[in-house]
C-alpha cells in the first residue's frame, strides 16, 4: 500500500471534494473552462499516462491560485495546471502575448517615448487597431509609461545618501515601479529611509517572469529567474535582505521559481519579504518606531490580491494599516478583480475578466471609500478603470501618513 | 509575534461559531483556516466584527509552558508566531486531519493531545456500510471543556466540534452538538 505522496504538486492528496470549484472565479463565468478539479488533478491522471489528453481549455485558468487557498488537502492545483501547459501546450505565444509579457524589454522602449506612447495608446483609433491587429481589447485602459524610470531617478537623486543609514536592504522594485509608476519606488525609498534603512539596487534585476510563465515563454522566464537568484545570493552574502513591493513578483520569486521553473531558491527564500511584512515585524518587535502625522485622516477599503491570499501575508498589511491612527479601514470581501496580469488585456478574455470582477466592483461602490488600499499593480489598473476609485499601494499610504522627518529623527541611531 | 485574546484553529462550523461569538463580545480573535471557511457567511460576519481570518494557512505546532499553550506557529507566517490567552481547537475529524488514523492508533497530530479510541483495531469499523461506525466516535478527550495532554489538563486549550470524541457528523443532531460545544467554550472563556 502506498501511504505517502510521491508525485509532484501533492497531486495524490486530492480527495475529489470539489471545494476548489466553489471558489474558481473563471468557472462561474466561462462555461468553456472545466474548472480546477477537472483541469488539475483529474486531468493529471490522464496526462500522466499520455500527453495527448492535454486540453487547450487549460489556457482559461488565470492562475489566481484561489483553488490552492481553498484546498483542504494542500494540493497545488494551479501549479498542476501551469505545469501541464508548460509540458504539453503546442500553442506558440502570439506576437501580442510576447509584447504583453516582455515587460522589461517593452519598458525601456516605451519609456523613451513615454509622452508619445501614452498619448497614442489613449486614442480610440489606435485602440481599435491594436484590437484588430493584435487582439488587445479596445475597451481596456492601457498602463501609462513614465519618461524617467525609477532606476535612473534613484541613481541621480537617492543612491549617494543610502550608505549613511544604519541598516541596509536590497530593493526588488519590479517592472511596474520602474517603468510605469516610479512614484511607488520613490515612496518606498522615503519610508525605508525614514525607518533608518538604506536602500540598494540589486546587482542585476530582471522581470520576475510571471507574465512570461503565463504566456508560455518558459526559457526566457528561466533565464530571468537565474539572474535574479544570483543577485539575491550576492545581496544576502552582503547581509542585505531583499524587500519587494509587488505581491505577484514576490509569489513568483518564492513559489514559482522552484515549483515551475525548477530554479532553486531555498538558500535565499527566507531573506525575501514583502515590504508590509518587513515593516510590521520591525515595528512590532520595537526595532523601529513610527511617528504619524497629526490630523491625517482617510477612509479606505482594503482589497487583498489573489496572490497575497495565496502567500497568506495579507494579515501583515492589515495589521500595519491598522496602526495608522487616522485611517478608517474596511476589509473588502475576498474576490478576484479579474485582470490576472496580462489575461484581462486579451480580447478573448475581456468580457469574462469584467464579469469576474463585478462582485468586487459592487463591493467597492457600496463601501464608497476615498481610495482602495491594495498591494498589486494590475489590480490597481483593473479597479481604477472599472470603478473610478483610486487605488493606493500601502507603501504610498504610509508615505502620506507618516511624519517622515520625525520618524527619521527617531530611527537614526 | 502577534498577540490575540483567542486564537481559533479551524474555520469550520465549530471554529467560526466560537470565533464570531467571542469577537462580538469584544475579544480580539484570529482564526487559522485551511480553506474550508471561504465564502462562508459566518466568516463574513466574523470579519465584519473586526476578526482576523488567516485563510489557506495551517497551524504547524505550539509551545507549551506550565500546563498552558503559549503560542502557535503557522506555515505561512514563518517566524511570526500567534500568541493568545486562550486557544480553541476546531480541526474536525479525519477528512480535515484534526485526527489521524494510523495502522494501530488514532492520534491528534498538532499537539499530541489525549485521544479516546479502541485499542483493538478490529472494532473500529463495521463492514456493513450503513451500520454505526465506531471510528466516528473517536476523538480528543475533554475534561471540563479543556484538552488533556499526557493525562494533564491544558488550562487554556478548548477542543470543540467534531475533533471531540462522541461528536460526529453522522449523528442526526450533529449540527446542534457541534454548535453547542463551541458555545460552551465561548462561555468558559468569557468567564475568565
Amino acid at each position: 500500500m502506498q501511504e505517502r505522496n510521491i508525485s509532484a504538486n501533492n497531486f495524490e492528496q486530492c480527495q475529489k471534494c470539489s471545494l476548489c470549484e466553489t471558489v474558481c472565479p473563471v468557472m462561474k463565468n466561462n462555461p468553456a473552462y472545466a474548472g480546477p478539479k477537472r483541469s488539475g488533478p483529474d486531468g493529471e491522471r490522464y496526462r500522466l499516462k499520455n500527453g495527448i489528453f492535454f486540453d487547450d481549455s487549460l489556457k482559461y485558468c488565470l492562475n489566481c491560485k484561489r483553488c490552492e487557498v481553498a484546498c483542504p488537502s494542500g494540493v497545488r492545483i494551479a501549479d498542476l495546471i501551469q505545469q501541464a501547459r508548460i509540458d504539453f501546450s503546442r500553442q506558440a505565444p502570439k506576437l501580442r502575448d510576447i509584447m504583453l509579457a516582455s515587460t522589461d524589454q517593452m519598458g525601456p522602449v516605451a519609456g523613451a517615448f513615454a509622452p508619445v506612447v501614452n498619448f497614442t495608446l489613449g486614442l480610440k483609433p489606435v485602440k481599435g487597431v491594436l484590437d484588430f491587429t493584435l487582439g488587445i481589447d479596445h475597451r481596456r485602459t492601457l498602463p501609462k509609461y513614465s519618461s524617467q524610470t525609477f532606476v535612473s531617478w534613484f541613481k541621480k537623486n537617492a543612491a549617494a545618501s543610502q550608505a549613511s543609514f544604519p541598516r541596509q536592504i536590497s530593493y526588488f522594485h519590479g517592472c511596474y515601479a520602474n517603468y510605469n509608476y516610479p512614484q511607488l519606488g520613490k515612496d518606498f525609498v522615503a519610508v525605508m529611509n525614514a525607518f533608518g534603512y538604506g536602500v540598494n539596487l540589486l546587482e542585476k534585476e530582471r522581470c520576475c517572469g510571471v507574465a512570461k510563465i503565463a504566456n508560455g515563454m518558459i526559457p526566457a522566464a528561466t533565464r530571468d529567474a537565474r539572474t535574479n537568484i544570483a543577485s539575491f545570493r550576492k545581496s544576502v552574502a552582503q547581509g542585505r535582505d531583499i524587500v519587494t513591493v509587488s505581491t505577484t513578483c514576490t509569489m513568483t520569486l518564492m513559489e514559482e521559481y522552484p515549483e515551475l521553473l525548477k530554479v532553486d531558491n531555498a538558500d535565499v527564500k527566507d531573506h525575501i519579504s514583502l515590504v508590509e511584512q518587513f515593516l510590521y515585524k520591525a515595528i512590532a518587535s520595537g526595532k523601529v518606531k513610527p511617528v504619524w502625522k497629526e490630523g491625517w485622516k482617510a477612509r479606505a477599503a482594503y482589497h487583498c490580491p489573489c496572490h497575497q491570499e495565496r502567500l497568506g501575508l495579507g494579515i501583515f498589511t492589515l495589521e500595519l494599516l491598522k496602526m495608522i491612527p487616522g485611517l478608517q479601514l474596511t476589509e473588502l470581501e475576498s474576490n478576484c478583480c479579474g485582470i490576472a496580469g496580462t489575461y484581462g488585456f486579451k480580447k478573448e478574455n475581456y468580457k469574462v475578466s469584467q464579469m469576474i470582477g463585478k462582485p468586487l466592483f459592487d463591493d467597492i461602490a457600496a463601501a464608497a471609500p476615498e481610495f482602495v488600499a491594495c498591494e498589486c499593480e494590475t489590480c490597481k489598473w483593473q479597479i481604477e478603470m472599472s470603478t473610478g476609485v483610486p487605488v493606493k499601494n500601502p507603501v504610498s499610504i504610509l508615505a502620506e501618513a507618516l511624519d517622515l522627518e520625525k520618524t527619521s529623527e527617531l530611527n537614526r541611531g | 509575534m502577534m498577540k490575540f485574546d483567542v486564537v481559533i484553529i479551524g474555520g469550520g462550523l465549530a471554529g467560526m461559531t466560537a470565533a464570531t461569538e467571542l469577537q462580538k463580545s469584544g475579544l480580539k480573535c484570529a482564526v487559522v483556516s485551511e480553506g474550508l471557511s471561504l465564502h462562508n457567511p459566518s466568516a463574513r460576519e466574523f470579519k465584519t466584527a473586526g476578526g482576523t481570518l488567516l485563510n489557506g494557512d495551517s497551524v504547524t505546532g505550539g509551545t507549551f509552558k506550565d500546563g498552558r499553550l503559549q503560542s502557535v506557529t503557522t506555515q505561512k507566517l514563518g517566524d511570526v508566531s500567534l500568541e493568545a490567552d486562550n486557544f480553541i481547537l476546531a480541526t474536525g475529524k479525519y477528512f480535515s486531519r484534526g485526527l489521524v488514523a494510523d495502522m494501530d492508533c488514532v492520534y491528534e497530530p498538532l499537539f499530541g493531545l489525549d485521544v479516546q479510541y479502541d485499542k483493538d483495531r478490529s472494532t473500529w469499523f463495521d463492514p456493513s456500510f450503513s451500520a454505526p461506525q465506531r471510528f466516528l466516535d473517536f476523538g480528543v478527550i475533554a475534561k471540563e471543556g479543556k484538552a488533556l495532554k499526557d493525562g494533564e489538563t491544558v488550562d487554556n486549550l478548548y477542543p470543540v466540534g467534531e475533533v471531540l470524541c462522541g461528536i460526529s457528523s453522522s449523528q442526526s443532531d450533529a449540527t446542534d452538538r457541534i454548535r453547542l460545544s463551541a458555545l460552551e467554550a465561548v462561555k468558559s472563556i468569557r468567564r475568565i
